[in-house]
């Protein structure tokens, strides 16, 4: 448990701890944020025990861009550090998901099903680089024949992920809406949707996902030719994993308008609870947990529903807060790291 | 050093080695991204057809479209008649991918055939050797056995 005042670090800490499990910002929305003002690059070292042994990640963040190494040996993917480390992190922004924009509960489903699929992130930075290329055909006039060459690899991987995306919901829709049901003590249930991008005559809906990959991907392909006009005239690709939503719902009402702000909170919160526990049955043991003053966000009665499960999971969990009260109930077994201007500084109580 | 007149290879007698070589195959042409791919495809001692270096790959990110790479070469060379199939070693990137598919529609309706190369796992090499990626993309593209 790492303690302090607002502005000492403690949550630079949680972002190095992301950062060298999965080689991906935690909070920061670009990599390049991470180095500090007047400084080249941002250096990390840590050493992890997992299953067998001990080993060494170092990554370095530079010119906006990282490198990793595993024991020395430059790895590019968080998949060759030993198949990925599962790592469940939870912040403030997370309370905002619900209510926020659709972007934000991509990146929730796409982390989850990073966890639980190292290979996901390559595929995504795939689909990215073809997608960024295709915008830029669209903005330049490019030739048909030029941008169709991009449409193809643009929807292979957007079929993929879009796949990926949905059996991850279909796995953690029932443990999420339970978990709800618990948090809140509501009769409202909690329903999780994969809402496709497109209109219904792009043939892209819930019924599409269900006919396999190849199927996906041809419907893809042609709902791009049938936006073709309109997307050259925006600059901009329409339609695509890039542009689905998680619609998130409350019995028939869609929380996002609906939801109080303490139900949208109790959604995310039982949407990772139901991954942690997704990731303990798939992995045989509980994912990394990230925790970043949320006790503090939280009401009383939710912050203490999540400290007792926190307190029961048997795997680690790091947490920060500003107040080492709040969080009592799950450190009966805590390492107390004080954070003071930019240092951590081991004590025995609070 | 200097480009290759037939097939942009890098070289200092033009044409190059691989051209000035008459024991190769003049029907089956390789189309490789870059000189040390192309040097790779050569290590194999597999191929003994001939080569065309596009020097890149289709990149609008960074600028690279289909005039800044040697396609002008590749198709005057296939006019001739004399060639039955391209090879496309393209990267397997999406922008090997991308140059691969813009490449097959330049070059289909000269009635050459168009082959790309296969993308998997390693022979030789132990499945559970194999990188993540590599492994999930190689069950991606399965075939019928």
């Amino acid at each position: 448990m790492l303690f302090g005042p607002n502005g000492q670090g403690k949550t630079n800490f949680l972002e190095a701890c992301y950062l060298l499990c999965t080689l991906r910002p935690l909070r920061a929305q670009k990599l390049a944020e991470l180095v500090r003002i007047d400084a080249e690059e941002a250096h990390l070292r840590g050493a992890l025990s997992v299953d067998a042994g001990e080993r060494e990640i170092e990554v370095t963040v530079r010119d906006g861009g990282r490198s990793a190494r595993l024991d020395g040996k430059a790895v590019r993917d968080p998949d060759e550090l030993f198949g990925g480390i599962a790592v469940v992190a939870f912040t403030p922004d997370d309370l905002w998901l619900v209510k926020g924009s659709p972007d934000g509960r991509r990146r929730l489903l796409d982390r989850a099903v990073q966890n639980q699929m190292p290979v996901h992130l390559a595929d995504s930075r795939e689909y990215l680089r073809a997608l960024k290329a295709r915008n830029q055909l669209l903005r330049e006039g490019a030739r048909d024949d030029l941008r169709d060459a991009f449409d193809v690899p643009l929807s292979r991987f957007g079929a993929r992920i879009r796949l990926r995306r949905e059996r991850l919901l279909d796995a953690l829709r029932g443990p999420a809406a339970r978990a709800f049901a618990q948090i809140t003590r509501e009769d409202a249930s909690l329903s999780l949707v994969y809402q496709a991008s497109g209109r219904e005559s792009d043939g892209l809906g819930a019924e599409a996902a269900l006919r396999g990959e190849g199927e996906l991907e041809a419907r893809l392909l042609s709902a791009l030719a049938r936006r073709l006009p309109r997307d050259r005239d925006r600059g901009y690709t329409s339609v695509g994993p890039h542009a689905d939503d998680l619609a998130v719902s409350l019995g028939e009402q869609p929380a996002r308008t609906f939801a109080s702000q303490g139900q949208a909170r109790a959604a995310i919160l039982a949407f990772k609870i139901a991954e942690i526990e997704g990731l303990r049955a798939a992995q045989g043991r509980a994912p990394l947990l990230l925790l970043d003053d949320v006790s503090s966000e939280l009401d009383p009665e939710r912050n203490a529903f999540l400290m007792t499960y926190l307190g029961a999971i048997g795997g680690q969990v790091v947490l920060t807060t500003t107040d080492p009260r709040l969080v009592s109930q799950a450190a009966a077994q805590a390492m107390f790291q004080r954070v003071w201007k930019g240092r951590i500084e081991h004590v025995s109580a609070p | 050093m200097r480009l290759c007149s037939v097939c942009c290879n890098l070289t200092a007698q033009d044409p190059c080695a691989v051209c000035r070589d008459s024991q190769r195959d003049d029907k089956i042409i390789c189309v490789v991204e870059s000189v040390p791919d192309l040097l790779a495809v050569e290590r194999t001692r597999e191929f003994r057809g001939r080569y065309h270096v596009l020097h890149g790959a289709l990149s609008p990110l960074d600028g690279v479209g289909p005039d800044q790479l040697k396609l002008k070469e590749l198709l005057e060379r296939l006019s001739g008649g004399a060639v039955q199939e391209v090879i496309v070693a393209t990267d397997p990137t999406v922008e090997g991918e991308a140059t691969a598919l813009y490449l097959a529609r330049l070059v289909k309706p000269l009635g050459v055939r168009v082959t790309r190369i296969a993308q998997g796992v390693p022979m030789g090499g132990n499945l559970e050797y194999a990188d993540h990626v590599t492994l999930a993309r190689a069950l991606a593209g399965r075939r019928e056995v």
